[in-house]
Parts: C-alpha cells; structure tokens; sequence
C-alpha cells in the first residue's frame, strides 16, 4: 500500500474512490428505487416514498453537517412547517388558480429558506456557532411544535391536520395522485433531483468554500470569504430542501400532527445520518431510508426496546465509527485497494 | 517604494494591561520588516490590530493611503493583509492542492486560471510533490510553509508572520527567511516577521523594530539593534 493511499481512511477526508464511484452507486440506487413498483405492490409501495422523503431530509441534514460542520436539530421543525403548508394550501385551494400542490411546494421552500436566513442571518453574523447553534435549532423544532399544537384552529392541535393527495397538472392536463405507484414516482423524481441538486453544490466552489468552513472557520475568513453569508446560505438551502420534502410527505401520508416538528423526530434525523455517514450525500439518503425502515420494523416487533436499540447504536457510531457505515466501508476499500 | 501600510499612535488596553502604546511603525510596499521583543512585548497584539483581529483603544491604521482602523478582517483579507498564525492555521484534513485551491477561490479568479496558479504556489512554497497528500500528513514546518503559500495563493500584498520557523529545523529555517526574501524581491510582497530566532533575524538583513512593554524601544538594522544599550538590557541581555 502506498502512502497516498494510506493517508485516504483518515475519516472524513474527501476520498478519491467516493469521488469517482458514488455518482455511479447512486444512479444505480435510484433506478433500482424507480423499478420497485414494477416488481412490488402493496404496503412496500405505499411507505417507500416516505422513506425516501426521509433520505431528502436526511441530505439536508448531511450538507449542513457533514458538509460545513454544523449540526442542527431543527430539520423536523422545517419539515414539519412543509407538511402543514400543504395542508393548508390544499384546504384553501379555491381560492386561487392555481394547483394548490404546487403553490404550496414553492411556499414551503420560500418559507423554509426565509426563517432560516433571517435565523442564520443574526446567529452567524454575531459569531454563533458550534454547540450554541446546536441548542438554537433544538428551539426552533421546539418552537414549531408549541405553534402546531398551540394554533389549534389553524393547525388541528393535538388531533393534526387531514391533507387531500396532491394531483399534478398542467394548464387543462390534470392527473390525480391517488395511486400508490403515481405518487411514489414524483416523489422518485423529487429525491434523484435533491441529490443532483446537493451533489453539484458541494462540490462546486460553494462546497469546497464549506469544506473549508467544517474544517477551519477562522481561516476561511482570514482568506477573504464571507463566512456568515455562507453559513446562511447553507442553512437556507437545508431548511428549504426540509420544507419540500416535508410539504410531499403532508401529502403522501395524508395527515400531519405536532409530533413531526418535535425534537425526537429531529433527533432520530440526526440518528440516521450519523449512523450512515454525513459527509456523503448517498450514505444520508440511504440512511434515511434503510435507518427509518428499519427504526419501523424495530417498533413493530419490541415496542419497548426500539428506540433503546437505535440509540446503542448511535452511540457505537460516535464512539467508533465517526464517519459512520459510509467512512467504515469507504476504509475497508481504501485497504482492500491499496 | 510607495508607502503601503502606516500605523500611527496605535494603542492597546486590555482592562489594566496597555499592550501596545503609542507605536508607529510603517512599511513600504516589496519590503520585510522584523518585529521582536521579549513574551508579553505585545508583538502578536500588534500583529492582531492589523490583521484585523484586535481593535485598537486609539490610534489609527492606513493601509494604501486608505483608513482600514475599523475594518473587519474579511474585508482587509479582500485588501490583500493575509495573516499566518502562530500555529499554523490550514485546512488539516483536506488535501495541499486543496487547501491552496480554496486562497485561489477567495482572489476571483476565473476557473480556468484557478489549476495554474495553484501549481505555480505550490511550486513557490516547494509542496508541489506533496500535492495530494492530506495536510496532517506533512511535517509541522512543511504546515508552516503551506500557510504561507495560503496567503500568496489568497494575493496578499502584506503578510503578517507571527514565528513563522517555530519547530523548524536550522535548514527549513533558512530556507524559510530565503522564501520571504525571493517573495519580496520578486512579487514585491511585503512582510511583517515576528521572531524569536536571532540567527533567521539576522539573516534576514531586513529593520528591525524591537518591542517592550508594548512600546517601540528601538528601530534599526541588526547591527544597530545589536549595538543598542536599552535593547541588550531588556532582550538581548537574557
């Protein structure tokens, strides 16, 4: 093994051999994704989409972590404010034009990126950072849910709020949702463009400005860079991508309740994307995928245990396993290519 | 040599303590400058209040004629003052070519000239062959040479090196000080040293301003400073 390839199982290091092979990993996990309907039915069918809308949430996770160093456990809030959008949008939909759906995806990601830059804006311009960024955004979701059950007359309370499935149209072309297999290809869609998406940005001169940030803030300004203005931007693109995917899943499952803002669910974000991996886009969706799956199935068969065991293993990751499964596999290779 | 950075009267109090009183000091552009003095001389508060990092109580700072004594780091950074700190503050776990890349971005470069000035810094600061390597990889003085190479990748015209050869060997020394000669000969790049080591000073043949009690005792050339009663008594004496 030569040095050079020594020096790649230092966790976290942009590695050479993810750079090439995981555009090629993914396309093959989304097209495998975009067969399963053909090959399944059913309850498969049906719950997918909400995993992969959990992957999305996953990946926004992952650009603000993974990618510029900072944790937030405020996804579900933001997620949480995209559902209830669409809810809303949705019950009020004669009043406008326009297909309430779409209205409410292009608010859900306008109000995502306004709360979050205007937050972002006055946190890092005064200097906030590391864990009392951590300890804003547990009060953003926090703050979401106190409104989702606190508004009741908007919101439902406690009882949450019923959402009609969204339809898709186009001037007098109009194509209803109501099948499992036609929602679960949009929301396809959705998810192979927020991974395209985020894949471009990181690394593009924006990403490799971040990196910079995750891994020496003061230098990144000592170069000139406005570092706030990044740190916002990011935030807001995090929060937006949350909304999206949040105001998709309020169609999807139909219902919203307060608890989707709250700080367990964001924390169980945080759960899925450290057990991938977070500085790898594909390793976060999966992990929201395989993690939330898995998380379901865990509470059907030991209600009592689940969570417990889900938290053993966040813990053997953080202790062992700083990269996740993402930087352990990525190792592995590195030695077995070396 | 046109005048490229004047401080006047510049003066630092924390609460009791006047770190810096009363300096004025100025520097032309292409030129090196040394800064000593003994611990607690108040040399990286003075450094600080140039690069931004420090206010000062009063005084004032010019930068090209312009007055940057309010100005943000960010924005001097944009100005082309590029500090090196005292441990070498660089990208550790990104790659040399990598860290490099990231100063070339800050200067607004369009991208197809971006690879050829990174080559051509590395080439500079001898990591050429490092290229790929992550940056923890390297020895601490190759780190300190990488930072360099961070400020003249980001276009300084001003570098402030606050012990730029701490942990270097006598070789990576001299061939630091030779570095900061070429730079400045060639590029015309100016450079503030603060230094403990008497042997890479001298070498430098470059003024002198010695610090103490956050007041300027004496300015000259080596020979003069070596030479200065006040300075041997309070530096050079122990």
């Amino acid at each position: 093994m030569t040095e050079a390839n020594r020096t790649r199982v230092l966790p976290g290091l942009p590695p050479q051999v993810r750079r090439v092979r995981e555009p090629v990993v993914a396309i093959g996990v989304l097209a495998l994704l975009a067969l399963l309907p053909l090959l399944f039915s059913g309850y498969v069918i049906y719950i997918l989409p909400q995993y992969m809308l959990f992957g999305v949430l996953a990946m926004s996770l992952a650009l603000l972590w993974g990618f510029c160093g900072m944790l937030s456990f405020g996804q579900a809030g933001f997620f949480a404010l995209g559902a209830y959008t669409m809810g809303l949008c949705v019950q009020h939909a004669g009043a406008v034009g326009v297909n309430a759906a779409y209205l409410a995806l292009v608010i859900s990601m306008a109000a995502g990126t306004a709360i979050a830059s205007a937050v972002g804006y006055f946190l890092f311009s005064a200097g906030v950072r590391d864990s009392y960024f951590v300890i804003v955004t547990l009060a953003l979701s926090i703050i979401a849910e106190q409104i989702a059950v606190g508004q009741s007359q908007i919101t439902g309370g406690w009882n949450g709020m019923f959402i009609p499935r969204m339809e898709l149209s186009l001037w007098r072309w109009k194509f209803p949702l109501d099948s499992d297999a036609s929602i679960y290809y949009v929301i396809v869609v959705f998810v192979a463009a927020t991974y395209f998406f985020l894949r471009w940005i990181t690394r593009a001169k924006f990403g490799k400005v971040l990196a910079g940030i995750r891994e020496n803030e003061d230098r990144v300004l000592s170069l000139g860079f406005k570092v706030p203005l990044y740190k916002t931007a990011t935030f807001a693109i995090s929060a937006g991508l949350a909304c999206m995917a949040g105001a998709l899943y309020g169609t999807h499952a139909a219902f919203v309740a307060p608890s989707l803002a709250g700080v367990l669910f964001s924390t169980e974000v945080v759960v899925w994307v450290a057990i991938a991996g977070r500085s790898s886009l594909l390793a976060a969706l999966l992990g929201g995928i395989v993690v939330s799956s898995i998380s379901n199935a865990l509470s059907a068969i030991t209600p009592q245990y689940w969570q417990l065991v889900l938290g053993v293993l966040f813990v053997l990751t953080v202790a062992f396993f700083r990269g996740g499964i993402a930087g352990a596999v990525h190792r592995f290779a590195a030695h077995r290519g070396g | 040599m046109a005048e490229l950075l004047r401080a006047e009267h510049l003066t630092k109090r924390f609460k009791g303590l006047t770190a810096n009183d009363d300096v004025e000091f100025n520097i032309l552009a292409g030129e090196v400058r040394c800064v000593i003095g003994p611990n607690g001389a108040g040399k990286t508060t003075f450094i600080s209040m140039i690069s931004g990092h420090l206010q000062p109580s009063s005084g004032r700072i010019w930068f090209r004629g312009e007055d940057i004594t309010r100005m943000p780091v960010v924005e001097r950074a944009r100005l082309g003052i590029a500090r090196k700190f005292q441990t070498p503050s660089v990208f550790n776990r990104l790659t040399v070519y990598e860290n490099v890349e990231l100063a070339v971005l800050g200067t607004g470069r369009p991208s197809h000239r971006r690879e050829a000035r990174v080559r051509e810094v590395l080439e500079l600061v001898r990591l050429s062959e490092q290229s790929n390597r992550p940056t923890v990889m390297l020895s601490h003085g190759q780190r300190q040479w990488l930072e360099v190479g961070l400020l003249i990748g980001n276009d300084a015209e001003l570098m402030l090196l606050d012990e730029p050869t701490a942990g270097m060997t006598a070789e990576e020394t001299h061939s630091t000080g030779e570095l900061v000669r070429s730079l400045a000969r060639d590029l015309s790049l100016s450079a503030i040293i603060i230094e403990h080591d008497i042997n890479f000073i001298r070498n430098l043949e470059a003024p002198i301003t010695v610090l103490h009690l956050g007041r300027v005792l004496a300015h000259g050339n080596y020979d003069e400073i070596a030479r200065n009663e006040l300075v041997r008594d309070s530096y050079l004496g122990h």
